[in-house]
């Protein structure tokens, strides 16, 4: 008899992992706080009158850069349902969606930026975003950091670099140290120094903070986060009118069913200067976020087949026009 | 199992006594590990004869890991390098005998910080998994060392610990032993703040008595009629005082004899010097062999 | 250029095997990733891939100091629901620069150590698993790291710690390069082995999943091993030596599954140990030993039974 070639699998034992439709950037056009919508939907004009010549550009941008000219650009909206909650959709979307034709925006997809927290529906099950980004950070090492202590770590914080070394001394007649000066790991020359608060806790409740989210967000927009596998919180079309709780909206609605898919090999977002420390404090958390070496090669595969040169690191996929 | 050596003053034993229990228990064929946490006076190494560390290590001491100053303590594996020839082979039958020396010019613990005891609860829990007994000298009285043990051990709620609390058989020592166990900021006090159920630290705490002169003692042959009679009623008046504080026969693991090696030198009594060169008691080594089986026996400890 | 790892093995701290549930939730390292789980021939759980920072010096046989960034991939196991482990490994690759690289550079190559300067593999390897190479100060620490994530698994609240006898971790120091097939597997002190290990093709996880398999089975020979000995035949009464011998029987016999999970084209290094010094042999004379001396002990029992029950 000759020799039987045998193959045995296993699902469980096996890693899969989905892929996601992805297009060529995703464009910010807004992000709405209580303040602003506290500010009448003046302010929502100003903010899409900014945005309009912009986006504008990035789609010749793009155009330009993609073989053909068919550049997939897609834009989105968040709305802050999660440090405090006004209004509701009913209410705030054809305010805002109105707003923006009146600049001739189509608004493609608008999420609620507390399910970049966690989220639960029939649909999607439950997923902690936030978390999931949290346990995949990989704290970047000051200079001498050989793997023999844990990464320092002060709870709900990330920092770019080392922070002042303790001053007490550990030992009962010990020396005290003299103060030095925390330090950035890539300084050239000096150090900018950021130490970003992640989350803080009041007893059990975890509040993640505005930076920790927009991270989440950006991740998401990129399309490079994957829970059990599958892509988290897939844009849904509305089934009837908009609801008059932000609870039975879902996380990432599709508004537009021409859109482009929701999530991008880049990002852009048109901000309005004020954001400039959140995104610092953005940049800072994307830089040590470990991205999925399967998604990682997924993307560039794709990017590679349609001929887009991507920046291999992630925080440089990430841009912004601040106005 | 690990077991905490504590004791209300210096001077009491509790270093002799400790290691001479664990010395036994790994004779009864267990594999022991020796913690020196007295920081202030790492001498362990003198017990157990070996030179090199006598004071302490000056490399990889346990100071030096607490405060993050090395990956991982160093290990001395006292069969092999002591350098008393008794204790040179290891017995047939014997487990592992292994020290982990304080560091040599090391201090007292001055504060207690999240990495401190991060690191104390590491060393514990992979000690553990190898030995069947950890025995730690904590030093004498209140101290940052008992206060790290203590939060320590409520962060590993399924490793098994005991304490063992060592004073002499007198009127101050018996005070002082119950002070530092129920008194204000005693064992009770900082435990139960750190998260302990009170009611279990209880059951996990026996005294062991030092130095301990029987009035039926053969030393006390040749004393004179009126200074047996003075012993003996001292002896039963610290009973009476000993179980008034709590520190009484109930809550007593054992007693370890007055014996005059001890006194002159603190070392290891093996068989050899009670059966061949006779400078140590019979009672004594029995004593310890006592308490080195006493200490993991259930029935010892059972709730009172 | 060349591969580097450590493997931590250890017995798991809990009274008896634990279920495969149970396994998934002890190493749900990661949320949103998934335990894998394979169940023939034996039981296996493999927690996701986690990565630790470093920027250090890197082992030299020559003792230069030779600069590397990067991340280390960790992840834990646990086989039959029994023996627990902890594995690290960094791929080590030349940097295209002198200096570090923004740290977003680095997690782009998950579990890659950029060498910084000139460096030769061949005086790495030999510094990493290389008889008495010099230990640099402030050298990459994969033991550290590699202790920390068995630890992980040891310390889970869902362990109830009372393991059935102590045991030692051993710790498996291991390299891997392309090249003619060779491996040398060494015993070194009571808890340390090294691997050397050449072969064709590139590197793949797949290496890595064969010296973990390997540090399962050197650790099972190690243990049964410990337990004989502690049992001390001839020296003790029967009925004792029965009882020492018996967790033996109860928790580490049928762990004993060699080249189990390792993929096809690695399975001759597998086979060549099995030939010099011959794992399997020495399992199985061990296996024999231990069920004589409790058949024995049962017949010595039944014959004495028979015996009171005559008479």
């Amino acid at each position: 008899m000759t020799p039987v070639h045998a193959t045995f699998g296993e699902v469980a034992a096996e890693r899969r992992i989905a892929s996601v439709p992805l297009s060529h950037v995703s464009v910010e056009l807004g992000h709405l706080y209580m303040e602003d919508f506290e500010a009448g939907p003046a302010r929502l004009r100003e903010q899409f009158r900014r945005v309009a010549p912009w986006l504008a550009t990035i789609r010749s941008v793009w155009r330009e850069r993609v073989p053909g000219g068919r550049a997939r650009v897609s834009t989105c909206f968040l709305v802050d349902d999660y440090f405090s909650r006004f209004s509701t959709p009913a209410e705030l979307v054809p305010m805002i969606l109105e707003a923006a034709a009146e600049h001739d925006l189509t608004i493609d997809y608008l999420a609620r930026e507390s399910a970049c927290a966690q989220f639960e529906d029939g649909r999607s099950g439950a997923v902690e975003l936030a978390r999931l980004v949290e346990d995949r950070l990989v704290d970047d090492p000051p200079p001498e950091t050989d793997g023999s202590r844990p990464p320092v770590k002060e709870t709900g914080w990330l920092c770019n670099g080392s922070r002042s070394p303790l001053t007490t001394p550990l030992q009962a007649m010990g020396k005290a140290r003299p103060w030095e000066p925390p330090t950035q790991n890539a300084k050239r020359g000096h150090s900018i120094f950021v130490d970003v608060e992640l989350w803080d806790e009041r007893g059990a409740r975890r509040t993640w903070s505005c930076p920790f989210l927009a991270a989440v967000w950006q991740l998401l927009r990129l399309g490079l986060l994957r829970a059990e596998g599958r892509v988290p919180l897939p844009p849904v079309p509305l089934e009837g009118d908009w609801p008059g709780d932000w609870d039975r909206l879902p996380a990432v609605v599709r508004i537009n069913p021409q859109a482009a898919p929701f999530s991008a090999y880049t990002t852009l977002s048109v901000l309005s200067p004020r954001f400039l420390p959140v995104e610092l404090a953005v940049r800072t958390i994307l830089g040590q976020v470990a991205v999925d070496d399967e998604v990682l090669r997924q993307v560039a595969a794709r990017s590679e087949s349609e001929r887009v040169r991507l920046e291999e690191e992630l925080v440089d996929r990430v841009s912004y026009v601040f106005t | 199992m690990l077991v905490f050596a504590i004791s209300d003053k210096g001077g009491t034993g509790r270093s002799v006594t400790g290691t001479n229990i664990a010395y036994r228990h790994a004779l009864q064929g267990n594999d022991v590990c020796y913690l020196d946490f007295d920081f202030g006076s790492p001498t362990a190494g003198a017990i157990f004869s070996v030179g090199s560390v006598a004071r302490g290590t000056r490399e990889s001491g346990l100071h030096e890991y607490l405060r993050g100053d090395c990956p991982q303590p160093r290990r001395v594996d006292v069969w092999a390098e002591s350098d008393r020839e008794g204790l040179r082979t290891r017995p047939p039958g014997a487990g592992r005998l292994v020290l982990l020396p304080g560091s040599e010019g090391g201090g007292e613990l001055s504060a207690l910080s999240e990495e401190v005891v991060g690191r104390c609860v590491q060393l514990f829990g992979r000690l553990e998994e190898e030995f069947d007994l950890c025995m730690v000298d904590v030093s004498a009285g209140r101290s940052f060392t008992a206060e790290l043990v203590l939060a320590a051990t409520v962060r590993m709620p399924a490793v098994p610990f005991r304490w063992l609390v060592f004073h002499r058989w007198t009127r101050q020592h018996i005070i002082a032993a119950d002070g530092l166990v129920t008194g204000t900021d005693g064992l009770f006090d900082v435990g139960t703040r750190f998260g302990h159920d009170p009611e279990v630290l209880r059951d996990r705490i026996r005294f062991v008595r030092t130095a301990v002169l029987e009035p039926d003692a053969a030393e006390l042959v040749g004393l004179r009629d009126e200074q047996r009679a003075w012993l003996s009623a001292c002896d039963s008046e610290l009973r009476e005082l000993a179980g008034r504080h709590g520190v009484g026969r109930t809550t007593m693991l054992g007693k370890v004899p007055l014996d005059p090696v001890l006194q002159w030198r603190e070392q290891l009594i093996t068989d050899e010097d009670v059966l061949a060169s006779k400078i140590a008691n019979v009672e004594t080594a029995a004593a310890f062999d006592d308490l080195a089986k006493k200490i993991v026996d259930d029935n010892a400890w059972e709730g009172l | 250029m060349l591969v580097m790892g450590e493997v931590h093995t250890g017995l798991l701290q809990n009274s008896g095997e634990i279920s495969e549930p149970a396994c998934r939730q002890v190493l749900g390292l990661m949320t949103g990733e998934t335990v894998r789980v394979s169940r023939r021939p034996i039981v296996h759980a493999l927690s996701p891939d986690r990565l630790t920072g470093v920027d250090c010096v890197l082992p030299a046989a020559s003792g230069s100091r030779i600069r590397g960034v990067g991340t280390v991939v960790s992840r834990c196991a646990v086989t039959g629901g029994r023996v627990a482990q902890g594995s690290s490994y960094v791929r080590l690759a030349r940097s295209e620069t002198d200096r570090r690289l923004p740290w977003s550079h680095y997690l782009a190559r998950p579990g890659v150590i950029e060498v910084l300067g000139k460096a030769r593999a061949a005086d790495i390897a030999e510094g990493f698993v290389g008889e008495g190479a010099p230990r640099l100060h402030g050298c990459l620490d994969l033991t550290a790291v590699t202790g920390r994530f068995l630890d992980l698994v040891q310390t889970s609240p869902l362990l109830n710690r009372r393991a059935p006898f102590r045991m030692p971790r051993t710790i498996l120091r291991w390299v891997a390069e392309t090249g003619e097939p060779s491996i040398a597997f060494t015993l070194h002190t009571e808890q340390e082995r090294t691997l050397r290990l050449t072969h064709p093709g590139p590197f793949t996880p797949a290496v890595v999943d064969l010296c973990e398999d390997l540090a399962v089975h050197d650790w099972l020979l190690t243990s049964l091993l410990v337990v004989v000995e502690r049992a001390r035949v001839g020296a003790t009464p029967a009925a004792e030596v029965a009882a020492r011998l018996s967790p033996a029987v109860d928790h580490l016999l049928h762990l004993w599954m060699p080249a189990a999970r390792v993929e096809e084209r690695l399975t001759p290094f597998w086979e060549s140990l099995e030939r010099r010094p011959g794992f399997s042999r020495q399992w199985r004379s061990l296996v024999d030993r231990v069920r004589d001396q409790l058949a024995v002990h049962t017949l010595a029992l039944l014959s004495a039974n028979a015996e009171t029950g005559g008479r």
